[in-house]
């Protein structure tokens, strides 16, 4: 190598002197970022790593001289803001450390920013957390020269049910602002008005002082009739950098400084993202976002920020229930019910007239109690009966998830979405089902191409400028067959996906879809690009990870293969594995609804997610256990209860979509139990060591599972809906659905501010569907093949997909799968209604 | 030289003869001197010697001369306690509750006074002047619950002119002018109020007939 | 275990009130000073206070003398045991005062080596705050004592409230389960 080729190799710097410090950084680098690395900090406040520089408070003034074009140096006439210059060359700067221009200029900023600011500290959110305050008390003056009366505003401003402003307090950093517009992509609030009367508001004709244009359309979509309309909204509270935005749950709750913080991870859904529990004396008062630039860089979503007082509600179940003489639940002592678990669960598994038994984890689970209830299923009560799929799950995603995601590491990471050329996303809506993975997305706009194969392009997806690829639902698999085909008008989502780096993202509801993964597989093999499976719920890849599928052993090996039972039993020291293979969850449950179960063992699973016909597998169990936070649906049926910890008060992992582990700790002390010690006592109680009483047990044992990639199950190979079956779609109306990000959900209850920023629900169809249809009236009625009727308000969506209706699958006044019976991809009837 | 070989010299100085020879019996002299004065003994709990003024005793929450609460629950006195012996939880005013002038109040305040060691810090770092200290000493008791004294317990007793929170600010004021000393008692819209909410409450001024 | 333990129960009611006046009127504490509250304890007993006006004629040395343990200062983890013992050596009816903060919660001292109060170690009677308290504290404290001490029961009626107190215990709130203050 030559000496040339070295210097061409080498990335181009630039140095310049700051405080008579050489420095050398990367060309691009912002003056203020540059002093930080040799540790020089210069105060701010507009400025935010993950954001745009705006130059907005002027706190960060530095004196700056610049090399001219004869060599000399020419400094700047006025200090400069150090937050939005790049570092230049030659360049010299000289930050208040060593200029007395600079430091005079940061104290002058300094007293105009608080000349309007009230001096309400003590009942302030933020104040004890405030870098307005920091810097006040650090580089700020003792007296005020200002005597005049503060300019003040009508507080607080609600922007929606859940985030209020404080205008007086404001700096006008614009850091919500921009979040706003460049990472959420909600721009409902902006900067308003003029000099003194500069204010952030939403937008509000009130405020606006333009009456007769309030926006229509997207902002209206807010239940709270608010404009304010964001997932992502609390991340602007956080980096307010005076206390301006407060939340409602939070506001006047506590004190910064009287809080502890745990860190923690969140588990609404399956991003994995850092958080920070932050509670007093045995009580959460706020969940804050962590900073992990891996994987949630520093945003979270507002379900994961707010909806925490589920677990704390009155319903929390703190004893063992036992189910009485008279069928009444009654507190019981441990010991009593584990006798009376243990005694059942013996009858029902080797009784006169056993048929089986059958475990439903749910799908929020960690690694750990995943763990534990298959093993628990395949030791003791010996069945392959076990899913933690609380959902529309069929062989061939298991078959899917055996051969390409369980015990494959970390696959695509948010780092490879991010840099991903092309994403095609099937089956997923990132803002409603993925969180912060939309964020990341969104981050990559402009130089990224996203394919969504939906029936219509919905708001989140718009915001990441995709395309759509129009897909009737249930038919993602023939969709994706033409394109693999290179038929039709769709080639440059094939010439995309062959691209370096390109993601097929296929989420859960491809599960329902009858060749979907088959489909999903062959392109991907076809194209080179790279599968991420990326489920709705926390603990969905942990529990493919730890095998608590009917059809997996843990480390991702068939439950079939007689070679993988033997190298699991080896580990866990018995003499061999239930050889019948297992049934899905909703097997599991059509089964015991039709009597053919002697009993089941249940997790955290939410019946209202359920078809009515399986729910009621539930109540008609002979034997019920169930091991739950809180009263539900499946404890008002349970012969024996036992109380289980959330994820705030116990230790354990889990496994976020793309395989990374994330381990938590405890935040609050309490005496509840995780799952995997309940179930750890329960077999002990039946004569059986489960060896599962720790997150160190299950870790270690864990990592002795042999991981064989031959042993994996072929991969999925199922046929989609056949000629007729799509023809026959295609004239009935089919059915679209998901969850909206903020809907019903169990771990949202407690939280009415959170629940007032949840989108209307409306149902969806296309102008020439409505046409067709000859529907009339505002109010679309749909029906399954059932009773059951939900009445939403229609939106008329153009360039939807034809012959099909959307609705939210569990919002309020919407719940498909309870009330109609039905799934995506189902054929309902709709008519229109005035009322 | 060694210091084991300087002789010993006593710095007291040295008596004569008489004071050599009274020596032995000396200590009696304190004896006989307190002997026939008045004794001093306190006869606690019959006579109640009075505290100097500024004694550090049990804690008070003050009202404003309407009856509002001063206390806005800022946690600031629970953060300058050295022995965490204070616990506050704040909440929002809202126009049916309104319990402190401004948009905050402490709903929760507890004093544990098996912790509170009397220093005053609190005193000093409350903004609003809501919590003072009386000189009221007499504290006992059987259970460690029984010394946490609650809101109710703290709060100063209704002088004249005051009326029992929760009820609304005066009206036309904000909580700056309660904090400049503008409010003075409690106006006719606010017992109006007190009357419609509640008819029964004893801080209620007597309706004068005729 | 006295005769009072084996006497038929008709009779305890007024030999109730007799020996609880005596006991309550000469109540001699064993001297337990830990820390600078002790100083405030041995004022009272000086003559402006004058603990023998209400009947605490003389502090005893030995436990086998004394009705009271006045538990004066913070109670180190290690100073626990021997607390401990003395109050063994102290023969019934005896009962505990925990003179200030210190002993009485552990104060300002949250910390791994004191005890956070001595009913972690003997059963307390009365709790007295204070930093240190005032002499006139202690007597108020005293005087709290001998009522209680007045009202012992004996036989029968020490056993009924024996068999209370267990049941109010076990049925109390775990201090795990405790929230706010008492945490």
């Amino acid at each position: 190598m030559t000496v040339k080729q070295e210097w061409a190799m080498t990335p181009p710097t630039v140095t310049a002197i700051i405080d008579g410090i050489r420095v050398t950084v990367p060309p691009g680098t912002l003056i203020i970022r540059a002093a930080e690395s040799i540790g020089i900090e210069i105060p701010r406040f507009c400025d935010h790593p993950l954001l745009e520089p705006a130059g907005a408070c002027r706190q960060c003034l530095v004196e700056i001289a610049e090399p001219g074009p004869d060599g000399k140096l020419r400094p700047y006439l006025k200090p400069q803001t150090s937050c939005s210059m790049v570092l230049t060359e030659g360049m010299v700067v000289r930050t208040q450390v060593t200029s007395k221009v600079a430091e005079r200029a940061q104290r002058g900023i300094m007293e105009l920013l608080l000349i309007n600011h009230p001096l309400d500290c003590p009942v302030c959110d933020k104040g004890g957390e405030c870098p307005l305050q920091n810097q006040a008390m650090t580089t700020g003056q003792a007296d005020s020269r200002f005597t005049e009366a503060k300019r003040t505003f009508e507080k607080p401003l609600t922007l929606s049910t859940e985030i209020l402003l404080d205008r007086e307090r404001c700096i006008l950093c614009q850091r919500c602002t921009r979040f706003s517009d460049q990472i959420s992509g909600d721009p409902f609030i902006e900067l308003q008005e003029r000099g003194a009367r500069s204010q952030v508001g939403a937008f509000d004709p009130e405020v606006l002082d333009f009456d007769g244009y309030a926006p229509t359309g997207l902002a209206a979509e807010d239940e709270s009739g608010r404009p304010f309309s964001s997932y992502f909204s609390g991340n602007t509270i956080q980096i307010c950098p005076v206390g301006a935005l407060t939340s409602a749950g939070y506001r006047f709750r506590a004190r910064p400084f009287d809080l502890v913080a745990s860190p923690s991870i969140a588990g609404h859904d399956s991003s994995g993202s850092a958080i920070a529990i932050e509670h007093r004396r045995g009580k959460v008062l706020r969940v804050l976002a962590g900073n992990d630039p891996e994987v949630n860089e520093e945003w979270i979503t507002d379900k994961d920020r707010f909806a925490f007082p589920w677990s704390s509600l009155d319903d929390r179940i703190t004893r063992p229930l036992v189910r009485g003489e008279d069928g009444e639940l009654r507190e019981a002592t441990w010991p009593e019910a584990l006798a009376r678990a243990a005694d059942g669960l013996r009858e029902a598994v080797s009784g006169a007239r056993s048929k089986g038994v059958g475990v439903l984890p749910g799908g929020r689970v960690t690694l750990e109690d995943a763990y534990a209830y298959q093993k628990f299923a395949r030791v003791v009560l010996g069945t392959n009966d076990v899913d933690a799929r609380s959902r529309i799950a069929g062989d061939e995603e298991e078959a899917f998830l055996g051969s390409r995601v369980a015990g494959s590491g970390l696959g695509v990471t948010f780092a490879d979405l991010e840099a991903a050329p092309v994403v095609a996303l099937i089956g997923f809506e990132p803002e409603d089902e993925g969180g912060v993975v939309f964020l990341r997305l969104r981050k990559a706009r402009g130089r990224q191409k996203v394919f969504t194969f939906a029936p219509f392009v919905s708001r989140g997806n718009a915001k990441l400028d995709a395309t759509l690829v129009p897909t009737v639902p249930g038919l993602e698999g023939a969709a994706l067959d033409s394109i693999r085909r290179g038929s039709g008008t769709v080639g440059d989502v094939f010439d995309g996906l062959s691209q370096e780096g390109a993601v097929l993202v296929v989420g859960e509801r491809l599960a329902g879809v009858p060749g979907g993964f088959t489909a999903a597989v062959a392109l991907a093999d076809r194209t080179g690009a790279r599968l991420a499976w990326i489920p709705r719920r926390a603990g969905e890849r942990g529990a493919v990870e730890a095998g608590a599928l009917p059809g997996l052993l843990p480390g991702g090996s068939s439950a079939q293969s007689a070679e993988a039972r033997e190298g699991v039993a080896r580990v866990w020291g018995v003499s061999g594995l239930p050889l019948a293979p297992g049934r899905a969850a909703y097997d599991i449950l059509g089964l015991a609804s039709s009597g053919g179960l002697s009993g089941l063992v249940v997790g955290g699973l939410t019946l209202s997610d359920l078809p009515k016909t399986l729910a009621n597998g539930i109540a008609k169990a002979p034997f019920l256990v169930s091991l739950e936070v809180r009263l539900s649906d499946v404890t008002a049926h349970a012969d024996v209860v036992f109380p289980v910890a959330p994820s705030s008060e116990k230790a354990g992992t889990f496994v976020n979509w793309e395989g990374r582990l994330r381990p938590f700790t405890a935040a609050l002390q309490t005496s509840a139990l995780s799952d995997h010690r309940v179930l750890d006592m329960l077999a002990r109680e039946m004569g059986v060591t489960l060896g599962t009483p720790t997150v160190e047990a299950v870790t270690a044992e864990l990592a002795r599972i042999p991981i064989d990639d031959s042993l994996r199950p072929p991969p999925p190979s199922a046929s989609g809906p056949s000629a007729a079956e799509a023809a026959r779609r295609a004239k009935a109306t089919t059915l679209a659905t998901w969850h909206a990000l903020i809907d019903q959900g169990s771990l949202q209850d407690g939280e009415p501010f959170l629940a007032g920023t949840a989108r209307v629900p409306v149902a969806r169809m296309s102008p020439a569907t409505v046409a067709a249809l000859g529907i009339e009236g505002r109010v679309l009625k749909v029906s399954g093949p059932g009773r059951g009727t939900i009445s939403l308000p229609l939106a008329v969506t153009p360039g939807m997909v034809d012959g099909v209706v959307w609705l939210p699958m569990n919002s309020p006044g919407s719940t498909v799968a309870r009330t109609l019976g039905v799934a995506h991809g189902d054929t309902v009837s709709v008519k229109g209604s005035e009322s | 030289m060694t210091r084991a070989d300087v002789p010993f010299v006593s710095n007291l100085p040295r008596k004569g003869a008489a004071g050599r020879f009274f020596a032995p019996v000396a200590g009696f002299g304190v004896t006989m001197r307190n002997i026939f004065r008045r004794p001093k003994t306190e006869q606690y709990p019959r006579q109640k010697l009075p505290t100097e003024p500024r004694y550090h005793g049990r804690h008070q929450l003050n009202r404003h001369p309407d009856g509002l609460e001063k206390c806005i629950g800022c946690e600031l006195c629970a953060w300058a306690c050295p022995a965490d012996a204070i616990y506050v939880e704040a909440d929002s005013n809202t126009p049916e509750a309104q319990y402190s002038p401004g948009e905050r109040y402490g709903s929760v305040y507890q004093i544990n006074y098996l912790r509170c060691i009397f220093c005053g810090l609190c005193i000093e770092a409350c903004p609003t002047r809501a919590l003072t200290m009386t000189n009221d000493y007499e504290l006992q008791g059987p259970t460690r619950e029984g010394l946490i004294y609650e809101k109710q317990d703290l709060l100063a007793p209704l002088a004249p002119g005051m009326l029992l929170a929760p009820h609304p600010m005066v009206p036309g004021t904000t909580d700056a002018d309660y904090y400049r000393g503008d409010v003075t008692q409690a106006v006719r819209k606010q017992i109006d109020w007190v009357r419609e909410n509640r008819p029964d409450d004893p801080s209620l001024p007597e309706v004068h007939h005729g | 275990m006295g005769l009072e333990e084996s006497m038929p129960s008709f009779l305890t009611g007024t030999v109730e009130d007799v020996v609880g006046w005596a006991r309550g009127a000469s109540i001699w504490p064993v001297t337990f000073g830990l820390a600078c509250c002790s100083i405030e304890m041995m004022a009272t007993g000086g003559p402006r206070f004058d603990i023998a006006r209400i009947g605490s004629e003389v502090f005893r040395s030995s436990p086998r003398q004394a009705d009271l343990m006045i538990v004066a200062g913070r109670l180190s983890q290690k100073m626990a045991p021997v607390l401990r013992q003395v109050y063994d050596q102290m023969s019934e009816p005896k009962w505990v005062l925990a003179m200030g903060v210190c002993a009485s919660s552990g104060g300002m001292f949250n910390n791994y080596a004191i005890v956070q109060g001595v009913d972690h170690v003997v059963p307390v009677d009365i709790y007295l705050p204070g930093c240190p308290p005032r002499p006139e504290m202690l007597l108020g404290a005293l005087m709290a004592i001998k009522e209680h001490a007045k009202k012992t029961p004996l036989g029968a009626h020490r056993r009924e409230i024996a068999k209370a107190v267990e049941e109010a215990a076990l049925a109390a709130l775990p201090t795990s389960e405790m929230k706010g203050l008492l945490r």
